[in-house]
């Protein structure tokens, strides 16, 4: 019963945050926004569905497949602080999109955009994994090691292209939704919903996993297999997101927080209402990037920080923060 | 049946475990004795298949460990570990649920009565004792349905009555099942088993 009110007060905040977005803006808007459904002349209709519309609908999809991806992360390596930028795949979807436009190959936002970060991200952290050793903060200290390589290569990059244009990406580098359009929500929507997909899929053998490597391979479960799977289905929700609107830190890391503390630790429960809040942070943060300091807009991932490292740090003082450490 | 014969690991260069072999068969409650470092627990993690042996040959039902899938292998022996990892604040309910209820034995509710995690199951696992923790990791282990059971050192944070209660558990479920109980201090205890497996 309580779960269900959670859904359903997160997904109400949901569709208000959402409206808000379309109505809240630097161009006020002549006409109530109800009457400009289905028209498409005019300098409001222009605002509402060719530029915002794609900016919130870019928040929903990345702050719910952010959301997810930090749940997801957070249980395979059995880690509270595993956020996906931690473990490589951030830098990696960056580089992967970096080295495809610096380069040339490929425009900002196309499809082969999108599947090189991908590809990127989850190569990066197969890299970690097969480096990493086997014990203590290993991984993390491998993931984060990595993690800045692929950064400072993606910087060379863009300091020597001479595609012009390419020095604009450092804002994009924050993370921003400024540069979403519709077609790149087209372009990225079926690959975060495959990822979407595997996150369920996976999250159904992560509550075992979580007793452990040889308990879960006693209760039948390959622990091994859920890795790899994991980390494909990662790699489907940071790529995408971080080709279309670059690395916005602290929501992979703070949602899993909040749902744990909201209906406990299981996995399987977990996903569905991380992709909620995520989308209800993002499309917050992003509501306050373009409009506390109008006209100016701060970039999203710095809004995010701003939020997200405090209340982080107050969530984890509550007395219910389930995760013990190992000291 | 689960049988190994000559079954050897090395850790690197180490020897762990010298060829041993052995059996356990339906029906019998066996003690898997021997000093630390006898290499008990690696016998388990070997049947459990969390390591692979060095040499010798490891079966369940007649068929080669190797060639049996994992989920499948959890349909024929369950194992406690010695230590589980809870470090996330499932309540005793959800971490009994884990298996689908298809995987689970028919004598649940018994299991969970008779070692006392009725009171605790809507507690965290976090906020439990040691003991308390140490018999839910029981519980989940005798509640997956199994042919064999492999139970590691699952009285050491055990009162004496407990452990009195524990093994009457075991020797029931031992009637129509095979199990094997690690335990490296039970010169107490060794009456209560069918046979003594001992390790050196």
């Amino acid at each position: 019963m309580k779960r269900s009110y959670l859904y359903l007060f997160s997904f109400v905040l949901l569709v208000i945050l959402f409206i808000l977005s379309l109505q809240i803006g630097v161009i006020h808007l002549q006409t109530p926004l109800i009457k400009l459904i289905g028209k498409n002349s005019g300098v409001d209709a222009t605002t509402v569905w060719q530029i915002r519309f794609p900016r919130a609908m870019g928040a929903l999809l990345v702050g719910a497949a952010l959301g997810v991806a930090g749940a997801i992360a957070q249980g395979i390596f059995r880690n509270p602080l595993a956020e996906p930028a931690l473990i490589g795949l951030t830098s990696g979807a960056t580089l992967g999109t970096i080295a495809v436009i610096s380069t040339g190959v490929a425009e900002f936002g196309s499809r082969t955009n999108v599947e090189s970060a991908i590809l990127f991200a989850a190569l990066s952290a197969f890299l970690i994994y097969f480096l990493a050793p086997q014990k203590g903060f290993g991984f993390l200290i491998t993931g984060i090691a990595i993690s800045a390589t692929l950064t400072a290569i993606a910087g060379v990059m863009i300091s020597i292209s001479s595609k012009p244009g390419v020095q604009a990406i450092s804002f994009w580098n924050f993370g921003s939704l400024a540069l979403l359009n519709s077609q790149i929500i087209k372009v990225i929507a079926p690959f975060i919903e495959v990822g979407f997909i595997l996150a369920l899929f996976v999250s159904r053998k992560l509550d075992i996993y979580s007793l452990g490597d040889n308990s879960a391979r006693f209760m039948g479960i390959n622990p091994k297999a859920v890795r790899v799977w994991a980390i494909i289905a990662l790699a489907f929700l940071i790529g995408p997101s971080v080709s279309a609107v670059g690395a916005i830190a602290f929501v992979g890391l703070l949602v899993p927080h909040i749902v744990r503390l909201l209906i406990g630790p299981s996995h399987r429960k977990m996903v569905g209402l991380s992709a909620i809040i995520g989308a209800d942070l993002l499309l917050l943060a992003d509501l306050l990037a373009r409009t506390i300091f109008q006209p100016h807009e701060i970039p999203l991932g710095l809004i995010t920080s701003l939020i997200g490292a405090p209340v982080l740090i107050l969530l984890l003082r509550t007395k219910n923060a389930m995760w013990v450490s190992h000291d | 049946m689960i049988k190994w014969h000559d079954l050897a690991f090395y850790r690197g260069d180490k020897l762990i475990l010298d060829s041993v072999s052995g059996q356990l068969a339906k029906g019998e409650l066996v003690l898997l004795s021997g000093i630390n470092g006898s290499g008990k627990t690696t016998l388990l993690n070997l049947i459990g298949g969390a390591l692979l042996p060095s040499s010798g040959t490891l079966t369940l039902n007649g068929k080669e460990l190797q060639e049996i899938r994992i989920q499948d292998q959890a349909k024929i022996r369950s194992i406690a570990p010695q230590n589980r990892t809870f470090n996330m604040g499932f309540k005793v309910r959800e971490l009994l649920n884990l298996q689908p209820a298809n995987r689970k034995a028919l004598s649940t509710d018994e299991i969970i009565e008779e070692l006392g995690v009725v009171e605790i199951l809507d507690s965290s696992i976090l906020e439990l004792s040691l003991g308390q923790q140490q018999k839910v990791s029981l519980a989940i282990t005798l509640i997956q349905e199994a042919d064999f059971y492999l139970l590691d050192e699952p009285f050491s944070a055990q009162d004496a009555t407990s452990v009195r209660r524990i093994l009457r558990l075991l020797q029931e479920v031992a009637k129509t099942k095979g199990l094997m109980v690690v335990s490296h201090n039970t010169d107490h205890l060794d009456a209560n088993f069918d046979r003594e497996i001992k390790l050196s």
